[in-house]
């Protein structure tokens, strides 16, 4: 079975001691992160950059890889406890977790949320281990024209299930493929868009971007909100749910796994859509749907094993075909190419150290969070009575010296300034910021394949609807956008983001 | 003709304003042809785009209406925005302690609830925690103090 030697030479990688210890250091961090509410996984990955710099790179992404799907399991704690999301993917939990918490079961609710998440990272490792090599055999067939169309629809797709207006969303996408551009154009060699700085030959730097939008602007526009976190102290109740709440919960955690495994993997899904929609169908499927609302712990169990379900396979389409579905997921490629890996099918094929290791790793780190996690809570609701007003200066401090020393040149700080204060702008105007991140990645790949597709075809653009893959990629892309068009379904998709 | 949709128009004037500078830089890129595209083909197609996108913004913004734009805090904003620019001009020149003590203390001042002694502490703790991490463990090429 080449999955058990795949996986075989994955443990051997993650279970040295050095990467046992980043992957520990990435869970906890990022459970960390996960419970303080105003900083997330983007703003971390992005802050811890320029660290995973100084490592190896499979040490890199196991670190920022336990960041994201730490995080799942710190923002529940939170949600529960204080009945404030600690990641914007646990919203749906405060509902009935923090229910619960009142009722005095927030033990059980805590509990079902690690243990539904632990069957979800199980089940999600799986199933990267087993969907990612073909799709990655796949992948290594298609030319330039199946690239382009296949970023094409990724883009479409990931605008169409963001928040907000699709208008403004498709233009945050063009602006990002537009800045993406900048610096010296690898085909000609001519510097483009440098308004004469030297600073700019290289490009804007990713870094820079993804702290000042995620980190900065984000600190800015979270002064201005007025926060009043009431606690529910007092006993937490016994942290181990019962077996019949285990056996309640089990086709919670079975359907919130599915979905979320399947949302994952869509472009613009991860972990906070899976979440979401996994409430709702659970409110739809459950028996006695009317204690959904007043404690019910199936409404606990389901989004956050979606939600870990969903953290997880949204890797598969990043792993494997080079393209991010949501921001982090952008990081982590821009992590791979400060390691000078180009991300993209041969990955697996060139790297599988980095790729088996990688897996290998998330089936640890959510060992080693849910045995972890139970006994560690009452630090973390400790860590909760930290002020924002202190947590804020540490997150300028550290995207600063992030934004200094990937290069070391003051020039990034400055970009970093300049975005900060885009970023705010477009927070103001309800501009979402992660379309653009996911052009900006997109824009100098979508550009060279672009280029090369049409020089085989000698200039003649229909090569895209020629290719039978290219024009189904084009094909699901236009129908996503006329579908949204339609005011019926865009009124129904606003309801259902706004549940 | 009235603004109904100050988001909108305000995201369309943006955006409208990124395409018009994009056009303008590029307009001495050589476009080239679709089979052999020039560094001035992807950049002036996406500019165009953009344009496109923005003004379609304005128009919709003048027919629909939407919500008032939320207050600019400009305050934080700015000093923020200046307090990082400092730290970018300071770091080499003067070091990583006295930037960090700066950047900490313009960061921590601009909040609503600004304590001194907090500040001072924080900024104490910063320090010590980032020079022990950046510069001993990771080894990262950053001076400490002003090179003379």
């Amino acid at each position: 079975m080449d999955v058990i030697s795949n996986l075989g030479l994955g443990f051997s990688v993650a279970l040295t001691i050095q990467n046992i210890t980043y992957c520990l250091i990435g869970a906890l961090l990022g459970t960390l992160i996960g419970v303080l509410p105003g900083i997330g996984p983007v703003t971390t990955v992005a802050m811890l950059l320029p660290i995973s710099f100084t490592l190896p790179p499979e040490s890199a992404m196991i670190l920022l890889a336990g960041i994201y799907y730490g995080a799942q399991y710190g923002g529940s704690t939170t949600a529960i406890l204080v009945n404030i999301p600690g990641e914007a993917s646990s919203v749906v939990t405060t509902i009935d977790g923090h229910a619960m918490a009142r009722q005095g079961r927030a033990g059980p609710a805590l509990g079902i949320a690690a243990l539904g998440s632990f069957f979800a990272g199980c089940a999600a490792t799986l199933l990267i281990a087993l969907a990612a090599p073909p799709l990655a055999t796949i992948a290594l067939q298609f030319g330039p024209a199946e690239y382009f169309s296949l970023m094409v629809c990724g883009l479409i797709a990931a605008v169409v299930l963001a928040r907000g207006s699709l208008l403004k969303a498709i233009a945050m996408v063009v602006l990002g493929l537009l800045l993406g551009l900048v610096g010296t154009d690898v085909n000609s060699g001519a510097r483009r868009f440098n308004f004469g700085m030297t600073g700019l030959a290289d490009g804007i730097e990713f870094v820079a971007i993804s702290m000042a939008i995620y980190g900065i602007a984000e600190v800015v526009y979270n002064l201005e909100q007025k926060q009043a976190a009431k606690m529910v102290t007092g006993a937490l109740g016994r942290v181990w749910p019962s077996f019949a709440d285990v056996k309640q919960c089990a086709g919670s955690i079975l359907r919130g796994t599915g979905l979320g495994a399947i949302l994952g993997v869509l472009p613009g899904g991860g972990a906070l859509l899976a979440s979401f929609a996994a409430y709702t169908v659970e409110k739809k499927v459950a028996s006695a749907p009317r204690q959904f609302g007043r404690g019910d712990i199936r409404g606990v169990a389901a989004p956050e094993s979606a939600n870990n379900a969903g953290a997880q396979t949204s890797f598969i389409p990043m792993l494997t075909l080079g393209i991010p579905g949501n921001p982090t997921m952008a990081m982590m490629i821009g992590a791979l190419m400060i390691h000078g890996i180009a991300p993209g099918p041969r990955v697996m094929t060139d790297r599988p150290g980095l790729f088996w290791g990688l897996i290998a790793s998330m089936w640890l780190g959510n060992l080693m969070l849910v045995v972890l996690n139970l006994p560690l809570v009452g630090i973390w609701v400790r860590l909760l009575r930290v002020p924002y007003r202190l947590l804020y200066p540490v997150i300028i401090v550290f995207c600063c010296i992030g934004a200094y020393t990937i290069n070391n040149k003051a020039f990034d700080v400055f970009v970093m300034s300049f975005f900060a204060i885009f970023g705010y702008v477009a927070l103001k105007l309800e501009c979402e910021p992660a379309p653009l991140i996911l052009g900006f990645v997109l824009g100098p790949m979508m550009e060279e394949n672009l280029r090369r597709a049409l020089l085989i075809s000698r200039g003649d653009p229909m090569v895209f609807l020629q290719e039978p893959i290219s024009l189904a990629f084009l094909v699901l892309a236009a129908g996503l956008l006329v579908v949204m068009a339609v005011p019926a379904i865009r009124i129904r998709r606003e309801e259902a983001l706004k549940e | 003709m009235r603004i109904r949709a100050p988001k909108d128009f305000w995201s369309g004037v943006m955006f409208c304003a990124f395409a018009a500078v994009a056009l303008f830089a590029a307009r001495g890129y050589s476009m080239g042809s679709a089979g052999r595209m020039g560094p001035g083909y992807f950049p002036l197609l996406l500019a165009g785009l953009l344009g496109a996108l923005g003004a379609a913004l304005i128009g919709r913004s003048i027919l629909v209406g939407g919500e008032p734009i939320a207050r600019f805090h400009v305050i934080p904003l700015t000093v923020i925005a200046a307090a990082i620019c400092l730290f970018g001009v300071l770091i080499e020149p003067v070091g990583l302690i006295v930037s960090l003590a700066v950047l900490t203390v313009m960061s921590a001042w601009v909040g609503a609830q600004f304590r001194l002694a907090e500040t001072v502490a924080l900024a104490a703790a910063l320090i010590l925690f980032c020079v022990g991490v950046f510069v001993y463990a990771l080894g990262l090429p950053l001076n400490l103090w002003p090179s003379l």
